[in-house]
C-alpha cells in the first residue's frame, strides 16, 4: 500500500531538486525489501516535515502537497504532537532543528526521529512553533486521508465521513480503493455512505438518483443537509414530481425518523447517566441524612473535598511524573480511594466533635452543619483561591463510544458504572457484614441497640464517616464532568437532598430509584421543552409528586420513627 | 443621665464633627474622589476583584505622575457584593454621600440597568468596562465596553469568511446573551444564512422572532442534551457554535464537547465571555483552538502592551495592596477598558479644566483618544468608543493568538432590527 502512495503522484517530486531526489529514492526502494521501504518512507517523511514546520507561510503549501505523497504514519504523529504544542526549534552553531517533546521531557529530533539530550540551558533557548489555522485547515484533509489506512477501524470510520462530507471529487478514488480493501464490515459502511454523499455533488443524474437511495437505506445523518439541498436545487429546476425529487423526499423522511429515534433512546441513556451522576453525589446524604438522621448540610462540601482531593493527586502526579508521562494516567485511579479515605477521616472527626451531641436535636443539626458548610467553603477559598482549579481528564476518560448511531461519552459511562458499583458495594456492607447489621439496628432504635451490646457510639461514628466518604466520591467522578470550586457542593445540595426525599428518607434502594427518575424526566423533557423550562418542570412534577405520596417511593412504615 | 452630660456628649460630637470635615476640607484641596463601584464579594467577585487591582494601579501610576490638574486621585471603594439593588445603594452613596467625580464600575449588564437611574438622577459619571449587549445610551455612562458590533459581529464575519454556514446558538439565560443573539440572529438572515442553519431554536411571537438559540440556567452542570444536538447539527460539517455562556457553566460544556469528539476543526465555538482571566480556572486543554474575540488580548505585540504588562506586574509586587492576589496574574480585556477608561477621564477632565461630570461629559463626546494597551482608543458623541477588534485562538496555556485584526471599528449600540 505504501508503494502506491509513494508513487500515485510522480508529477509532484519532480517539482524541486530535493522532490526529484526522494522521487529517485522510492523509485530505488521498489526493487528492495518492504521493510527497508518503510524505513525509507518514513526518514523521507520527516524530513519533508521537518522542512515544513520551517517553512515560512507562504511556502507551506508546497510542502503539504508533497507530504501527501507519503501516506506514513509518523505524519499524523508529529502533526498530533505539533498541534498540542509540542514541538519547538532548537539553534545550535547557526544549524535549527526541529524538536519533538515525547513524554513529557524527553526530546526527539523530528528531522531524524534519534532522542536528543538536551541541558537545562538549552531547554531554555528552545522556542515553539505553532501551526498557523490555515495550515492546519489544509493539513486536515492530509490528515484525514491518512487516518483511512490507520489501524484504528474508529479512525478510519471518521475520516472516511469527513472526506465524503467534503464533496471533493478528488477524494472519491482513495475512497473506492479503500472500499475494494476494507476487511471490516462498520468501515466498508461507513466508505459507501461517504462515496454516497461525495457522488451527490460530484455524480451523473443516475449515480445521483442511486446515491440518494444508498442513503435512504443507510438512514445517514450527514447525508441530511446534502440530499435537502438536492431536492432544492431539483424542484428549483425541473419541479417537486421527478423521480429524483420523490427519491429525495423519502429519503429526508426516512433519515428524519431515523434521527427521532435515535434522539428518544439517546434521551433514555442520557437520563440514565444524569440519574447516575444524582446517585452518586446523593448516596452519601442517604446514609447521612436518610439512615442516620443527620440533616447534613455540609454533605455538598464533602463532595467538593474529593473534587480538591482529586485535584491534589493530579498536581502531585504532575510534578513527579510530569503530565504526558504514563503514570499521570493513572491519577484518576489514585484519586476515587484516596477522596473517599481523606473525606472519611474528616467525616469521622466532625462526628466525634460535633455530630454526636446532636442526634436527637434535628434542628440544632441543621444549623449547626450549616455553619459547618461555610466555614468549609471559606476554607476552601483560603487553601485553594476563589477561582475554580483545573482538572484534566486522564487519556483514558477521553472520547466516546459509539454504538448503534448513539454516543457514549467514556467520562459518563464511567461515572455511570462507578455508581452501580457503589450502590452495590453499599448494599453488600450493609446486608451482608456484621457492621452492616449493626448500622441498621442503631439506626432503627438507639436506645435498643446500646440495650443489646452494639457499641452505638462507634457505629455512628463509622457509619458518618461512610456517607462522608462516598460524597467525596461522588465529588471525584464530578470532577470529571464538571467545575472543582469552592462553591462546588452548592450546585448539588438541592439535588441530593431532593433525591433522598423522593426516595423515601432511609431508603438505600429508593434513592437509587429516584436520582434515575428525575434524570430520566429531566432528559426526556429537555429537547421539547429546553433547559431552563425542563428544570422548572421537574421541579414542578416533584412538588405534585411528594403532595401524592408524602413519604416517598416506599414510605417507611416502622414505629421508631413515627415521631 | 443627666441633661448636662448629654448635652455635653452632643457637644463633644459636633466638635468632633467640626474637626473632621476640618481636615476633610484640607484634603480636598488637593485630592479628587474617584469611587470604584465591583462586587468583591459573592459570585461575580472572582471576575470584578480584578478590575478594581487594575484601576487602583491605574491610579497610583497616575498619581506618580502628578494626578489630574494637579490633584491626586482619592480611591473610593464600594462593594456592590453581587447584589444588584447593593449596587444601587452603593452608587447613590459614591455619588451624594462621597461626592465622587467619577466612577468605574459595574459588570454584570443588570447591576448597570440598577444603577443607570441613580446616575442620570445625580448627573453624575459612569464608566462601565465590559462586553455588553448594546441597546442602551445613557447620558451619564460611558460604554468602553464593546458594544455588539464590536464583538459578535466581527467574530461571526470570520466565521463566515473562513466557509462556514451554520451556525449553533448557545447562551445562559439573561438579557445580555438574549440580546446579542437576536441581533446575530437578524444579521446572519441578512447575510443570507436560511433560518434552518441557524440552530438552539428560536421562539416567534407572531411572526416576530423574539428570542434565538438555546439557553441554559446559570451554574448549568449538564449539557448533554445539548452537546447531542449540536453533533447532530455539525454532521454535515461546515457549522459552527456562538457561545455566550457565562461563567463557570462553560467547564461541564466544554468538557462534554471535547468528550463528545467535536474538534475545533470540525466546529469551532466563538465564547464572548471567555478572556484570559477567566482562562486561569477553566481546562484550557479542551479549548483549544476554539475562538475568542475582544478589543485586547495579552499577546498583543506592541510597545504599549508591553508597557502596560510589565507595569502591571511591578506594581502587584511592590505596591499592590495585601488584599490582592499577587501570583499568576493575567491582563484581560475588561481590565485594559477599565485602564483606558480612566486615562480618558483624565484627558477629558484636563481638556475642560475642570471635575464637574458635566462638562467633562461635553469633553468626552467631542472625541478624546487614547493609546491603550489595545490600541488607540477614541470617544464618540453616542458614549461609545471607537477602537480595533482581535480575533484570537486559544492556546493551551491560555492565552491567544491574534488571526486577526479589525482596525478602529465604530461603537454602535443600536443594531436591533438594523440588519434588513
Amino acid at each position: 500500500m505504501r508503494t502506491e502512495t509513494a508513487n500515485k503522484h510522480p508529477v509532484l517530486f519532480l517539482k524541486t531538486t530535493r522532490r526529484a531526489w526522494y522521487g529517485c529514492s522510492a523509485v530505488l526502494c521498489l526493487a528492495l525489501l518492504p521493510a527497508l521501504l518503510a524505513a525509507q518512507e518514513e526518514r523521507g517523511a520527516r524530513e519533508v516535515f521537518a522542512d515544513l514546520i520551517l517553512a515560512q507561510a507562504g511556502e507551506q503549501a508546497i510542502w503539504v502537497e508533497t507530504l501527501s505523497g507519503y501516506g506514513d504514519p509518523i505524519i499524523s504523529e508529529v502533526y498530533a504532537a505539533w498541534r498540542a504544542g509540542g514541538i519547538y526549534a532548537f539553534e545550535s552553531d547557526g544549524n535549527t532543528r526541529v524538536l519533538m517533546q515525547v513524554n513529557g521531557d524527553g526530546w526527539v529530533a523530528v528531522r531524524t526521529g534519534e532522542a536528543v539530550q538536551l541541558s537545562e540551558a538549552a531547554i531554555a533557548k528552545l522556542s515553539k512553533i505553532r501551526p498557523s489555522r490555515k495550515l492546519r485547515k489544509s493539513m486536515k484533509g492530509l490528515i484525514d486521508t491518512l487516518g483511512l489506512k490507520a489501524p484504528d477501524p474508529a479512525t478510519r470510520i471518521d475520516s472516511a465521513i469527513k472526506m465524503g462530507r467534503s464533496q471533493k471529487s478528488e477524494f472519491i478514488e482513495p475512497l473506492r480503493k479503500r472500499l475494494e480493501a476494507e476487511p471490516e464490515e462498520q468501515v466498508q459502511a461507513a466508505l459507501r455512505e461517504a462515496l454516497a454523499i461525495s457522488l451527490l455533488a460530484n455524480g451523473d443524474d443516475a449515480e445521483v438518483l442511486l446515491a440518494v437511495t444508498d442513503l435512504e437505506e443507510m438512514q445517514s445523518i450527514p447525508a441530511k443537509d446534502f440530499i435537502e439541498k438536492v431536492l432544492a436545487a431539483e424542484t428549483a429546476g425541473k419541479g417537486a414530481t421527478t423521480e429524483l425529487a420523490v427519491a429525495c423526499q423519502s429519503a429526508l423522511k426516512s433519515i428524519e425518523s431515523h434521527m427521532k429515534t435515535l434522539e428518544f433512546y439517546g434521551s433514555f441513556f442520557r437520563g440514565f447517566s444524569t440519574g447516575s451522576v444524582l446517585l452518586i453525589v446523593s448516596f452519601g446524604l442517604a446514609i447521612t441524612f436518610g439512615l442516620m438522621g443527620v440533616i447534613n448540610m455540609a454533605h455538598g462540601e464533602f463532595v467538593a473535598i474529593g473534587g480538591y482531593v482529586t485535584f491534589m493527586v493530579q498536581r502531585a502526579f504532575i510534578d513527579v511524573w510530569g503530565i504526558g508521562s504514563t503514570a499521570f494516567e493513572w491519577y484518576f485511579i489514585v484519586a476515587l480511594p484516596l477522596s473517599f479515605v481523606v473525606a472519611a477521616l474528616l467525616g469521622l472527626l466532625l462526628e466525634k466533635s460535633v455530630i454526636r451531641f446532636l442526634y436527637r436535636r434535628p434542628l440544632e443539626s441543621l444549623l449547626c452543619t450549616w455553619g459547618i458548610s461555610m466555614v468549609m467553603q471559606q476554607a476552601f477559598r483560603l487553601i485553594f483561591g476563589a477561582a475554580n482549579v483545573q482538572v484534566n481528564n486522564p487519556g483514558w476518560l477521553m472520547g466516546n463510544l459509539n454504538y448503534a448511531g448513539f454516543n457514549m461519552s467514556f467520562t459518563r459511562l464511567f461515572v455511570l458504572l462507578l455508581a452501580l458499583v457503589v450502590v452495590f458495594l453499599t448494599w453488600l456492607l450493609l446486608r451482608k457484614t456484621n457492621l452492616g447489621l449493626h448500622i441498621r439496628a442503631v439506626m432503627q432504635n438507639r436506645d435498643m441497640a446500646s440495650g443489646l451490646g452494639i457499641p452505638v457510639a462507634r457505629v455512628n461514628s463509622m457509619t458518618f464517616a461512610l456517607g462522608c466518604g462516598l460524597a467525596a466520591l461522588g465529588g471525584a467522578a464530578l470532577s470529571q464532568i464538571g467545575n472543582v470550586g469552592p462553591l462546588m457542593g452548592q450546585a448539588y445540595i438541592v439535588d441530593s437532598f431532593m433525591v433522598v426525599v423522593i426516595g423515601s428518607v432511609g431508603n438505600l434502594l429508593g434513592a437509587g430509584l429516584s436520582a434515575m427518575g428525575i434524570g430520566l424526566v429531566d432528559q426526556l423533557l429537555q429537547p421539547s421543552l429546553g433547559p431552563v423550562m425542563g428544570k422548572i418542570t421537574v421541579f414542578l412534577i416533584i412538588i405534585l409528586f411528594l403532595q401524592w405520596r408524602p413519604g416517598g417511593i416506599f414510605p417507611t412504615r416502622s414505629r421508631s420513627l413515627e415521631d | 443621665m443627666t441633661i448636662l452630660s448629654k448635652s455635653l456628649k452632643k457637644l463633644t460630637a459636633f466638635a468632633a464633627a467640626l474637626l473632621f470635615m476640618g481636615t476633610t476640607s484640607t484634603r480636598a484641596e488637593d485630592t479628587v474622589k474617584v469611587g470604584i463601584l465591583h462586587s468583591l464579594s459573592g459570585t461575580m467577585a472572582i471576575s470584578e476583584t480584578s478590575l478594581r487591582d487594575v484601576l487602583l494601579f491605574t491610579f497610583d501610576e497616575i498619581n506618580a505622575n502628578g494626578g489630574v490638574l494637579g490633584k491626586m486621585i482619592e480611591p473610593v471603594e464600594a462593594d456592590g457584593a453581587s447584589d444588584w439593588p447593593t449596587f444601587a445603594e452603593k452608587a447613590e452613596q459614591l455619588l451624594a454621600v462621597d461626592k465622587t467625580a467619577a466612577v468605574f464600575g459595574c459588570w454584570t449588564s443588570v447591576s448597570r440597568k440598577f444603577v443607570l437611574p441613580v446616575f442620570e438622577k445625580y448627573k453624575g459619571l459612569l464608566f462601565y468596562p465590559v462586553q455588553y449587549e448594546g441597546e442602551e445610551e445613557s447620558p451619564n455612562i460611558f460604554y468602553t465596553a464593546e458594544a455588539v458590533g464590536q464583538q459578535a459581529i466581527p467574530a461571526v464575519d470570520y466565521l463566515l469568511e473562513e466557509g462556514y454556514t451554520k451556525f449553533y446558538l448557545i447562551g445562559t439565560d439573561y438579557v445580555y446573551p438574549q440580546t446579542t443573539n437576536i441581533v446575530l440572529f437578524e444579521y446572519l438572515l441578512s447575510k443570507g444564512i436560511p433560518v434552518e442553519n441557524i440552530g438552539g431554536g428560536i421562539r416567534y411571537e407572531g411572526d416576530v422572532a423574539v428570542s434565538a438559540g438555546n439557553y441554559t440556567p446559570f451554574g448549568h452542570t449538564d449539557f448533554q442534551q445539548i452537546v447531542a444536538e449540536i453533533k447532530d447539527f455539525a454532521a454535515s460539517g461546515d457549522a459552527c457554535v456562538v457561545n455566550t455562556i457565562n461563567g463557570d457553566a462553560n467547564v461541564p460544556f466544554f468538557k462534554e464537547i471535547a468528550s463528545s469528539g467535536l474538534s475545533s476543526e470540525d466546529c469551532p465555538i466563538v465564547s464572548f465571555s471567555l478572556s484570559e482571566d477567566e482562562f486561569r480556572s477553566l481546562p484550557t486543554k479542551d479549548l483549544v483552538g476554539h475562538l475568542g474575540c475582544w478589543t485586547y488580548f495579552m499577546s498583543i505585540d506592541s510597545d504599549a502592551n508591553d508597557a502596560f504588562k510589565a507595569n502591571f506586574q511591578e506594581w502587584l509586587a511592590t505596591k499592590a495592596p495585601a488584599a490582592v492576589q499577587k501570583e499568576g496574574r493575567v491582563t484581560c480585556s475588561p481590565m485594559v477598558l477599565s485602564y483606558d477608561g480612566v486615562y480618558l477621564w483624565k484627558a477629558a477632565v484636563e481638556k475642560a479644566g475642570t471635575f464637574d461630570p458635566e462638562a467633562v461629559i461635553k469633553a468626552l463626546e467631542s472625541g478624546i483618544s487614547f493609546d491603550g494597551p489595545g490600541g488607540t482608543v477614541t470617544t464618540q458623541k453616542n458614549h461609545h468608543l471607537t477602537k480595533s477588534v482581535y480575533i484570537g485562538e486559544t492556546l493551551e496555556d491560555g492565552q491567544f493568538d491574534i488571526l486577526e485584526v479589525i482596525p478602529d471599528v465604530y461603537g454602535e449600540p443600536w443594531l436591533k432590527g438594523t440588519f434588513k
